[in-house]
């Protein structure tokens, strides 16, 4: 699904000096993975998924995405991948606000070339058991019900891969826990998962665990036992 | 990337977003509503305009008044000099004035029984139906034997018969004017009111003889109508006039004339004038507040693309192309500038509608004036769209979900 090859990644600060937030970073994810990256803040994990979603491109190295190079893609083809095969889930949700769960739901499909996006976004919400909540705003749903919401809005499209940056960051316990169960739920079906975090009991829901440290990947193992969230929240 | 869907999407936002919406568009509004007003009043006067200028002066005549200077503005000196002699003598002299009709003018007051009313009386001859155009809608005019005899005869405006006779019929009734008793042989044509407010139903034409013995008591005239031959050079037959009335007047070279020609050709200058004014100036001004409207849209719109920039990010995350951004932001300014500019056109024509009441222009076209207030709001919030939607496209999708 995902190589990365040798990525580095340069900024320049507003006073001029450069400043390399990723160094020859390599890392290769497979279908149906579902990775956890953890840092610290400033340890250029979200660097690194902006380049993975498409939204940042590297300065060094190459991206191929399902064996694809996406250094020769236009602004406009990123744009179509970013709609049809990428689902993000942020932190801070990213939800409109005075718009009710089933447009914020159905915001990408404005940017699709489907014919028909009749019954997509419900179907999202449905699937995130919030098939009651269609028409409440964001300011009616408790927080983790948003983030149901904006997990729903990056379901709408069926992409294959989700790139989540900590999406528990801003949850209590209970729905970060809910979260969680989604996200297996998710990956069970087959969907590639990338999630972000700095919370080690987060991560130890995944398969896989990346830290990422200045730049670099130190250590990347597989966890033996992941931790099951519970269902029954849903 | 389906285009109405955005657009559709787009105009919501707008109303997502009241209090900014709201203001945008009372930008438009009133720039636009300002020009639906001026275009549409200036519109009416102007057609007032020619139809009264057409009244006065048809297609080819001169009018000589008494007193001399200038005839538009400025101090007249008080000419008594005048006479109808002077006018028989240019009709004979002048092979291209083809008729004219000398005029005596007094307001006074006019009674029947207990209605009185005070009105403008006009002394003319028996050609004045001809060449001051204006027929008698009931009833004739007096012949040259009326005026030869001094008849009491008079054609009274509707005007004076609303005044004096209620909805009785005033055809052979007498009525004073002044103390003295005259016949009622005629209604003249409705003309309505004239740019100086005049009413210009309010008059009453008698014979200039009748006016001028048992009236006015004074044998000079306020002023004549000539009506020229349509091969007539103006500017000849005006010298020709002025070398006659000099000469009749005893005027020495070095002194100014003692009464004055207005022509044609400069009315039509005049007209020019105000015409500009009504249909390039008054616009202008109109079109400036438009313009404040549309600076005020884009600035706020400019504010609306910082404050939204974590909507543009995300947009841009779930496959918006940064055609798509600058599209949503103009449609959003464009159709709230629009709608402030419907709205502007409504409330401009109620105004206009209303203004032309007060002034008595007649009826307002508003389709004119409607189609531009369209036409420049929507070209107004393109422009005010630009550089907001360009600032929003331009955003970084990285910088913005920060």
């Amino acid at each position: 699904m995902i190589e990365l090859n040798g990525i580095t990644k340069t900024y320049t600060r507003p006073g001029g000096e450069p400043v390399n937030a990723l160094i020859d970073v390599s890392l290769q994810i497979d279908d149906g993975e579902f990775v956890a990256i953890v840092g610290t803040s400033g340890s250029g994990k979200s660097t690194l998924m902006n380049i993975l979603g498409l939204l940042d491109v590297p300065s060094e190295g190459s991206y191929r995405l399902r064996g694809e190079d996406t250094a020769g893609l236009a602004a406009a083809a990123q744009a179509q991948w970013r709609n049809k095969r990428i689902g993000f889930v942020f932190q801070t949700f990213h939800l409109l606000p005075r718009t009710s769960a089933l447009d914020n739901v159905e915001l990408p499909l404005l940017y699709s070339d489907r014919a028909s996006i009749r019954g997509l976004g419900r179907k999202a919400l449905e699937s995130v058991g919030l098939g009651d909540r269609i028409a409440h705003r964001p300011s009616e749903l408790s927080g983790g019900q948003q983030q149901r919401v904006a997990i729903a809005r990056a379901l709408v499209n069926e992409p294959d891969l989700l790139l989540a940056d900590e999406p528990t960051g801003n949850l209590d316990r209970q729905s970060a826990n809910e979260v969680m169960a989604i996200f297996q739920a998710l990956n069970k079906s087959g969907r590639t998962i990338v999630l972000v975090t700095h919370d080690a009991d987060i991560a130890s829901h995944c398969q896989r665990i990346a830290r990422i440290e200045r730049g670099g990947i130190v250590a990347d193992q597989r966890v033996a036992e992941p931790k099951i969230a519970l269902q029954d929240a849903l | 990337m389906n285009t109405m869907r955005l657009i559709n999407h787009s105009a919501e936002m707008m109303g997502r977003h009241k209090v900014r919406t709201g203001f945008m568009m009372i930008g438009s509004f009133i720039g636009v509503a300002a020009l639906t007003l001026v275009v549409s009043v200036g519109i009416a006067a102007e057609r007032k305009l020619v139809k009264l200028a057409h009244q006065m002066f048809g297609e080819s005549s001169l009018m000589i008044i008494d007193g001399g200077g200038h005839m538009m503005g400025g101090p007249r000196n008080p000419g008594t000099r005048l006479k109808i002699d002077d006018l028989e003598a240019i009709g004979k002299q002048v092979p291209e004035i083809e008729s004219w009709d000398a005029q005596q003018g007094l307001t006074t007051s006019v009674r029947r029984g207990d209605s009185t009313d005070i009105a403008q009386v006009l002394g003319e001859s028996e050609r004045s139906e001809h060449v001051w155009g204006r027929p008698a809608v009931q009833g004739a005019y007096f012949d040259d034997s009326a005026v030869k005899s001094s008849e009491r005869v008079a054609l009274i405006g509707q005007t004076v018969v609303n005044q004096l006779f209620g909805n009785e019929d005033p055809m052979g009734q007498e009525i004073q004017i002044g103390s003295v008793p005259f016949r009622v042989i005629g209604i003249l044509e409705t003309w309505g009111t004239d740019p100086h407010g005049m009413d210009r139903d309010n008059e009453i034409v008698v014979p200039i003889s009748t006016l001028m013995r048992r009236l006015t008591n004074v044998d000079t005239i306020t002023g004549a109508k000539l009506l020229m031959a349509p091969s007539a050079q103006e500017v000849q037959v005006v010298k020709a006039i002025n070398t006659i009335l000099r000469e009749r007047h005893g005027l020495a070279a070095n002194q100014p004339n003692d009464f004055s020609i207005l022509t044609a050709s400069q009315v039509q200058e005049v007209m020019t004038s105000i015409k500009k004014i009504l249909t390039l100036y008054l616009p202008l001004v109109a079109a400036i507040s438009l313009l404040a409207g549309g600076i005020v849209s884009s600035t706020l719109m400019v504010a609306s693309v910082s404050e939204r920039a974590a909507e543009i990010g995300l947009r841009r995350a779930v496959g918006a192309r940064t055609e798509d951004i600058r599209l949503q932001f103009l449609v959003e300014t464009t159709a709230t500038t629009l709608a402030g500019g419907v709205a502007g056109i409504l409330f401009g024509y109620v105004l206009a509608h209303m203004g032309a009441a007060h002034m008595h222009l007649g009826s307002v076209a508003p389709w004119g004036a409607a189609l531009l207030g369209i036409v420049s709001s929507t070209v107004v919030g393109l422009a005010a769209g630009l550089l907001p939607a360009q600032r929003a496209a331009r955003m970084s999708p990285v910088d913005a979900l920060r």
